[in-house]
């Protein structure tokens, strides 16, 4: 009708497999939902029914529609088929749920870091044991650095004199187990304890309360388990025994 | 003094006058017979020499010789080996985290989201000179959309995009059926990816920090010039002037910057994410493109094809979808410039009596019936 002969051309030749389409089209159209079914419509005949799906262009003295625009709505794509915009506008929070969910199925680790009173705090002396042996590394929790799956712990010992402090992802499958050694008799007043660095208030080994806290974890394995290490789970009940 | 023309030119001339009153051929006739300068475009190279010089002259296809190694057609050669089969898509930086292996590795990765990326043009090297594909991302309000792309989103028959790329591909192969979206599944784990996009930007920056300058002393006698960038350059002798290119201060950062062969480590069509190991230039925030790596192979034959397929199941209505949006806004656009937009916004409009005549001549000179009546019937 108001198509220009330049447009009209082409169909011409493709008429007849259009025409099938089309009639397929009726059927397509009948399951779609009301919205897009106002889209993908084509009015050939613009007397049929007001087309709310225009955008106007209203001049801004006269108040009248100086233009109007067709506009498809987002959600159909192509012919209708729906465009799926992303579930969730923060992916960063949902990787890291979800990988939390693979490192972690017990949520045993999260719960030792959570911010809960039963958690383990800064101030803290911890214990981290690797998977592939090796001398477990215990420590005072100076910062807990949270960040989802790369949340972090920064402990610091003294090893032969000298201080030294290590950084441990807490859900990496290289540390088998995270244990609270002693806790601290008050709560620590700083989020990171820096200034434990200082000679003034440096606690110098922690080994010495390691051993006490081994002496009593021993009281509760019997003689002939002694050889079987129980790898501790990361809710410090499971009992490490070197 | 006529022999300065060609004699085949003349001849075409003369051929060619008795159309001149038609208005289809008259124009591209004369353009082609007089223009001074020697004709330039994709077919005939960009060459300035002079047609008569013929450079190519002395290697013709009978003559044995291997194929030229210059001139328009081997460049175009040249390019297409670095330039990706397919194209790429559009994504947000949604910043950076941990990938922990589960042999304890723990790998920095970045997070790119897609929002709703579609397809929205192919262009051809016989139209625009070059294979590539438009792509747009996310939503744009339309009240913040000029009217000439209101039109053009209208023609394709889609929402008004975010941001709008394009992406070179190497040839009509790697083009896409318009309006389709593209999912994190475009890609494979594992996949080498160039990631570009514009780093942040850091304003008018010093010598210091713009080029790494080593600043002056703090002492010896040193007074306010301690992160100057000192000397531009010898004296007297070697031309007093700076030479071009002299590092000094000014604009940093928000330049293109591209991450080539980034490994994917992870895909998810619902969260519309890609993760790609380690980092990738700007905040967060910045629109990134993401694209098969050039200095790797392209992916296999088959996951192309199962991409391409994918792309069929879910928009099996594409190209009927984009020609009625065509008509539609051919319709629309004649509408707009005869100012009868407003009765069709009302839905009110009916032909008068003279617009009937001139529709049924219309329908009489194609000597078909239009689509709209055939619609009807239906």
């Amino acid at each position: 009708m108001n198509v220009t002969p330049l447009a009209r051309r082409p169909l011409s030749c493709l008429k007849s497999s259009l025409r099938q389409a089309r009639q397929q089209k009726i059927f397509s159209r009948s399951m779609v939902t009301e919205v897009q079914a106002a889209a993908a419509a084509t009015p050939k005949t613009p007397s049929q029914s007001p087309d709310q799906n225009f955008y106007r262009l209203v001049d801004k003295k006269t108040k009248t529609i100086r233009s109007a625009f067709a506009l498809y709505p987002s959600t159909s794509a192509a012919a209708g088929v729906p465009l799926t915009p992303p579930k969730t506008t923060n992916p960063v929070a949902a990787l890291h749920e979800f990988q939390i969910k693979k490192l972690d199925p017990t949520g045993a680790r999260t719960a030792l870091f959570a911010r809960t009173r039963e958690a383990a705090k800064v101030g803290d002396i911890l214990l981290v044991t690797h998977r592939r042996g090796g001398e477990p590394f215990a420590g005072v929790c100076l910062s807990i650095r949270r960040a989802g799956i790369d949340t972090a712990v920064l402990l610091r010992n003294h090893i032969g004199k000298v201080g030294v402090e290590m950084w441990f992802k807490i859900y990496n499958r290289n540390v088998a187990g995270i244990e609270i050694v002693k806790r601290r008799l008050k709560r620590a007043r700083r989020a990171r304890l820096t200034y434990m660095r200082k000679p003034k208030h440096d606690m110098g080994s922690v080994a010495e309360y390691v051993s006490a806290w081994r002496k009593s974890r021993r009281v509760f394995q019997t003689k002939g388990a002694k050889g079987k290490t129980a790898a501790a789970g990361a809710s410090g009940k499971g009992g490490k025994k070197k | 003094m006529a022999p300065r023309l060609a004699p085949a030119v003349g001849a075409r001339l003369t051929w060619r006058l008795p159309l001149r009153p038609s208005p289809t051929s008259f124009s591209p006739v004369l353009r082609t017979s007089f223009s001074t300068t020697s004709p330039q475009n994709v077919k005939l190279g960009w060459s300035t020499l002079p047609s008569r010089a013929k450079p190519t002259r002395f290697n013709q296809v009978t003559s044995g010789l291997p194929a030229p190694t210059t001139g328009p057609a081997a460049a175009l050669k040249r390019k297409a080996q670095s330039t990706p089969v397919r194209a790429g898509v559009l994504a947000i930086k949604k910043g950076m985290t941990a990938f922990m292996g589960l042999t304890g590795a723990r790998i920095p990765c970045t997070v790119l989201q897609l929002d709703r990326v579609q397809t929205v043009l192919n262009k051809t090297r016989k139209d625009h000179g070059y294979w590539a594909v438009q792509v747009g991302f996310g939503e744009r309000d339309p009240k913040n959309v000029g009217a000439p792309m209101l039109g053009y989103y209208e023609a394709k028959g889609i929402a008004p995009k975010e941001e709008l790329a394009e992406f070179r591909v190497r040839d009509e192969k790697g083009l896409l059926p318009v309006g389709v979206q593209l999912m994190p599944d475009w890609f494979y784990i594992g996949q080498r990816v160039d990631v570009r996009s514009n780093s942040r930007g850091m304003g008018f920056a010093g010598g210091m920090k713009r080029h790494g300058f080593s600043g002056q002393e703090a002492s010896h006698g040193n007074s306010k010039n301690h992160r100057t960038i000192g000397s531009a350059g010898p004296s007297q002798g070697s031309g007093s002037r700076v030479l071009p290119g002299k590092k000094m201060p000014g604009r940093m950062g928000n330049q293109r910057v591209t991450m080539q062969n980034l490994p994917i480590l992870m895909i998810d069509n619902e969260l519309g994410i890609v993760v790609v190991k380690g980092c990738v230039a700007g905040p967060k925030g910045c629109v990134v493109k993401i694209q098969d790596a050039c200095k790797k192979p392209p992916p296999s034959e088959e996951f192309i094809e199962k991409t391409m397929q994918a792309l069929k199941e879910r928009f099996p209505n594409a190209e009927e979808h984009l020609q009625q949006a065509r008509e539609r806004h051919l319709e629309l656009k004649k509408a707009r410039r005869e100012k009868r937009i407003e009765e069709i916004l009302a839905g009110g409009w009916e032909p008068t009596k003279e617009q009937a005549e001139m529709m049924e001549r219309a329908i009489a000179e194609d000597g078909h019936e239009s689509l709209g009546e055939e619609q009807a019937t239906l």
